[in-house]
């Protein structure tokens, strides 16, 4: 088979006829006794992987995605063991990223190996084992005199078996490597190692098959990119296999009220409970995703007490709060259908057959196309079924988000995903276990780290620094004993490991999920309750946030303790789960802004709400509620003020009560670009006014508020450019809370502070308190130290979104982003969101709501009733 | 600047001209080691930079005494090897700008005695120079007769000041009374921690067992800056 391009999309089906020919007798028997044909993903993929070509294929749970890359690698192993040319070695390595979906993949593979057997007649002797954290050292040597020839394994273990010096033996060979869900290790430091383990691999056993096994996700192109990697320089060949869209999908986005804004809190929760009654009631089995641990908990809470005869054991809970006998609990029910619904944050949204589900509810919006997609593609399993999905929104930003994830779902247009590029701290750890294996030279080391997808421009000095690093060249020669893990000699450019401990102390601390972040809340010496440790990112002395149903005023924090006080009947200013939503996509934020883009240019030219909400129908596939409220929020905002969109960013000035003034970003560009270019004017602009400044984000926008005076905003919006937002960011994240915690979490991937040592394991409240010594002290020795230029890259990078921010200044210096300058005595339409702080609670809503009916009565006086009419 | 007519702040040291001595507290030598025993890889240079330190802060002082106030070392009990060394060190480091070395037990110097024998420096339990009362802080010795000023380290006072979600820890020197005599809290000469946030935390010291709410901080920057009384900051 020969290809042109080098990332070829596989548009061949071939024949169930051919196909057969290709595969053993004994397999294609089994096959077609079992199934009635190849599905699409398998006709596509299976002749392909079986000429050793590496393929990516992408299609949706329940499509044969497993089977297509696992027939022909079966189809070989048995063939060789007939002719008795079977080694006692590991063929194929199987790499997921759940240890629980290895224990159900074992069963995928045993399964149909047994039925083989059975119709064979005979043992095949085609051996499948896992080997994880969790496995047994018993099982481990027994897997060293009677290696698996199929192997499943976690991204982590690879790295570990790889420096086991006598399993390593065992994958000299290696003929095949599956990767499986592929989409939710690629945008993370996870697939970045893992990227690193394959290169490795590949070092030892040589050329090997990649097969990439994902969900939908965008872009193809660069996954594929990061499956295969590089070789000498340039990319080597994939297959692509697209067969994301196959499934029918019924998708509609609902309001519990016919109009969002004229509803009184008790009608939203009222409509919304009747709602999920009248759903929940009509299907076998629902299954419904708040996003938020607390909205979880509430929603099961409310079902339960108003239909208290309906929901009692049937109706269950499950997020990571939970202890994993419950969550395991509801897991078994469900896949033995003695669940009529469950309430999940986000926890059930990966692989995990939890059984047959046949309506997906979205409380809110899931802030992206294919996290929407994941979740809906729970529903309806086989391949066959329909996806099932409704979108319940309770506000008017959700609904036109909601709507423009659908009209994006049905069409086929996916958010992008990142993948990060040059981690210093994952390299560390491959740096340390290949010198722990072999003394090697340095340059074919660099050769072999920058075949990764990941590190392909990885620039000599960042390599060199990192060796440095772990060679220990940052402190004196008597004291490096202490800290170097390799020596590195200069003159031969060669390198080692160095010290006894060394494989010691490599296995048990590599890996790259930071340690259980759960902040410890206090009051005085009670524990109260805890939360997630990224919660300390954004609260500041004096927020009042609720926790367990009570309201708290922070005080500080030191480690992972939090201090507060009890603060009966305050308002919160802060959720306390505010770090638990998800960002919205930035391919969406755009997507939404065109559209508000296009309402402006239908309302301008004068057409009626009549034409206009055809418009929305079309466009959108909504239905009659929704297109209405979409038209009033829009024509409001008109009307009123302007239209922000991607074309015009919108400046307010507004006024309010007591002095205090707003100024407010209509920048429609998700959280992650918002919080760059935020923090970047707010940087600016305390250097100008040389005082405090506080912002607000949200994927809508951002305002800057003051006490005192006017501010020189606009001067410090103009002082940001694309070219030094990159340094001023360095400069603003400096001393942060941010910067301090993603240091934790690169020095202990770094292996800076090691969570084991001597046996003794350390807490994450110990490690941040050392986390924070440890910054001081790398202070002192460089800016540039390269623990420290991680995190930094991280939180620019990974955690906010740089990249884009740049864009857009671009678009905005460039003038091909217009800005208007407006000024508001009462807020605009779409700024009562952003003011009321963003991020509602689905249930709780009282204050927030109030405010937001009182400002919308003012904006109505304004420019008048609506008309009917019209 | 001045604490009291006869006490001057300089960087991390205490002077008094008057009697051309200089006091200095908690030097926590030996903390690196301790970190690095628990798994957190601290880069060694804690000796390096107290020395510098301590330079900047003596080196332009008329000096005839160095007193220092308590934990010179960090460990409690056994003395590892690095604070056996560090400490050697220190001693020869500091009678090079003084004529006698003055050490003040504190509670982390149990063994202190072992090493200073050998270098023929004694340990007292505290310390008078004229009116002022130097003493560790982590019991209340008998006060003599005709004290005005009393002199502890001990606590390690910071202040940690917060500008959204931006803060910086200072050291800083704590000044208040204590049974009508004037009681000056040193900050610590331990360079890795800025010390304990006087702010959000209860200090240790039995003289300071009826609150500080009304002591004045004085933050140690490139200068000394005075900021009022510890409520005034809340």
């Amino acid at each position: 088979m020969r290809w042109v391009e080098i990332l070829k999309r596989e548009t061949k089906e071939y024949s169930d006829e051919a196909i057969l020919k290709k595969m053993n007798p004994l397999v294609g028997s089994w096959f077609t006794e079992k199934f009635k044909s190849f599905s699409p993903p398998q006709s596509h993929a299976i002749l392909n992987i079986h000429n050793k070509e590496s393929t990516l294929i992408s299609a949706p749970t329940g499509s044969g995605k497993t089977l297509s890359a696992f027939l022909s690698i079966l189809s070989e192993l048995i063939t060789l063991s007939e002719k008795g040319k079977l080694e006692d070695r590991v063929y194929c390595v199987y790499i997921s990223p759940l240890k629980a979906l290895n224990n159900d993949i074992e069963k995928n593979l045993k399964e149909p190996l047994e039925e083989l057997e059975k119709l064979a007649g005979k043992d095949l002797g085609v051996r499948v084992a896992v080997r994880t954290g969790d496995t047994s050292q018993y099982e481990r040597s027994k897997m060293l005199k009677k290696p698996p020839h199929i192997l499943i394994t976690t991204p982590e273990s690879l790295s570990l078996i790889l420096v086991a010096p006598k399993f390593r033996e065992l994958l000299r060979g290696v003929d095949w490597a599956v990767i499986d869900e592929i989409h939710s290790l690629a945008p993370n430091k996870r697939g970045v190692h893992l990227s690193l383990s394959l290169e490795r691999l590949q070092n030892i056993s040589g050329r090997f098959t990649r097969i990439g096994l994902s969900a939908t996700v965008s872009p193809l192109d660069e996954v594929a990119k990061y499956l295969v990697g590089l070789e000498d320089g340039k990319q080597r060949p994939c297959n692509i296999v697209d067969s994301g869209f196959i499934k029918k999908l019924d998708l509609k986005v609902t309001c519990p009220v016919e109009s969002i804004i004229d509803a009184t809190q008790q009608d939203l929760h009222e409509g919304l409970y009747t709602k999920l009654d009248k759903l929940i009631s009509e299907h076998k089995t629902t299954l419904i995703f708040t996003n938020t641990r607390s909205a979880t908990e509430r929603v099961v809470h409310h079902l339960k007490q108003n239909f208290p005869k309906k929901y009692i054991e049937n109706i269950g809970a499950h997020h990571s709060s939970l202890s994993k006998t419950h969550r395991h609990e509801i897991e078994s029910k469900l896949k033995n259908g003695e669940l009529k619904v469950v309430v999940c944050s986000t926890s059930l949204e990966l692989g995990i057959d939890i059984g047959y589900i046949d309506l997906v509810i979205l409380l809110g919006s899931p802030k992206s196309v294919s996290r929407a997609l994941q979740r809906v593609g729970r529903s309806g399993h086989k391949l066959h079924d329909t996806v099932k999905g409704r979108f319940i929104v309770m506000d008017r930003d959700d609904l036109v988000e909601c709507s423009v994830i659908l009209k994006n779902a049905m069409e086929g247009h996916i958010d992008k995903i990142d993948i990060p590029k040059n981690c210093l701290d994952v390299l560390v750890q491959h740096i340390y276990g290949e010198a722990i294996t072999e003394k090697q030279h340095s340059e074919n080391l660099f050769s072999m780290i920058k075949r990764s997808y990941c590190y392909k421009d990885l620039p000599l000095e960042k390599y060199e620094s990192v060796l440095g690093y772990l060679a220990g060249e940052y402190v004196s020669l008597e004291a490096r004993h202490v800290y170097a893990k390799i020596w590195w000699d200069h003159e031969t450019n060669m390198i080692g490991r160095r010290g006894k401990l060394a494989r010691v102390l490599y296995s048990t601390n590599i890996g790259t999920i930071p340690d259980e972040s759960f902040l410890i809340v206090k009051v005085k010496d009670q524990n109260i309750g805890s939360l997630d440790e990224s919660f300390l990112e954004r609260i500041k002395k004096g927020d009042i946030f609720v926790l367990g149903g009570s309201t708290y005023r922070f005080n500080f924090a030191r480690g992972m303790t939090v201090q507060v006080s009890p603060a009966p009947g305050r308002v919160p200013t802060v959720p306390s789960w505010f770090s638990e939503m998800l960002p919205l996509s930035y391919d969406l934020a755009v997507d939404i802004q065109k559209l508000r883009r296009k309402m402006e240019e239908l309302l301008v030219s004068g057409k009626s709400k009549r034409e206009i909400k055809k418009f929305l129908h079309t466009h959108l596939y909504i239905d009659d509620f929704a297109a209405n409220s979409i038209y009033e929020y829009m024509r409001e905002q008109h009307l009123y003020a302007e239209i922000p969109h991607d074309k015009k960013m919108v400046i307010e000035f507004y006024s309010g009560f007591s002095d205090k003034k707003y100024v407010i970003f209509h920048t429609l560009y998700g959280r992650r670009v918002n919080d760059a270019l935020s923090r970047a004017i707010a940087y600016e602009l305390s250097k100008i006014s040389k005082r405090g400044v506080s912002i607000n984000l949200t994927d809508n926008g951002f305002y800057i508020t003051s006490d005192k005076g006017k501010l020189q905003v606009l001067r410090a919006f103009k002082a940001v450019t694309p070219q030094n937002i990159r340094k001023i960011l360095t400069e603003a994240i400096d001393s942060t809370e941010i910067l301090k915690r993603r240091f934790r979490h690169c020095a202990g991937r770094s292996l800076m502070i090691l969570r084991t040592y001597k046996g003794r394991k350390k807490s994450a409240g110990r490690q941040q308190v050392s986390a924070m010594i440890l910054l001081k002290a790398v202070k002192r020795i460089s800016d540039n130290f390269p623990i420290l230029e991680e995190a930094r890259r991280e939180v620019l990078e990974d955690l906010m979104d740089i990249k884009n921010a740049e864009n857009e200044l671009r678009k905005l210096h460039s003038k091909k982003t217009a800005v208007k300058i407006i000024a508001t005595d009462v807020p605009s339409p779409f700024s009562l969101n952003l003011i009321a702080r963003g991020y509602m609670d689905v249930i709780k809503m009282e204050d927030k709501l109030e405010f937001i009916r009182r400002m919308h009565k003012a904006v109505l006086d304004r420019i008048g009733k609506y008309e009917p009419n019209k | 600047m001045n604490l009291t007519n006869d006490i001057e702040i300089k960087g991390l040291a205490l002077y008094i001209p008057k009697h051309k001595a200089a006091i200095i507290s908690d030097l926590q030598l030996g903390y690196e080691e301790n970190l690095i025993s628990q798994g957190v890889l601290v880069p060694f240079t804690q000796f390096e930079d107290t020395k510098e330190r301590l330079s900047k802060d003596l080196n332009d002082l008329e000096l005839d005494t160095i007193i220092v106030n308590g934990d010179l070392k960090h460990e409690f009990g056994r003395i590892s090897r690095q604070e056996w060394k560090d400490v050697l060190r220190i001693i020869d480091f500091l009678s090079s700008f003084c004529k006698n070395l003055i050490l003040v037990k504190g509670n982390h110097d149990i063994v202190l005695s072992s090493i200073t024998k050998k270098k023929g420096v004694g340990v007292v339990d505290s310390f008078q120079l004229g009116d002022i009362f130097i003493t560790h802080g982590h019991e209340i010795p008998e006060i003599p007769k005709g004290v005005k000023s009393i002199i502890i380290g001990h606590d390690h006072p910071a202040v940690k000041l917060r500008d959204g979600d931006v803060s910086e820890t200072y050291k800083c020197y704590l000044k208040g009374k204590w049974k009508r005599k004037t009681l000056i809290v040193q900050p610590s000469s331990f360079l890795l921690t800025e010390g304990t946030d006087v702010l959000h935390y209860t200090l240790k010291s039995p003289f300071l067992e009826k609150g500080i709410e009304n002591f004045e901080i004085f933050v140690v920057a490139d200068k000394p800056f005075y900021f009022g009384k510890l409520k005034d900051l809340r």
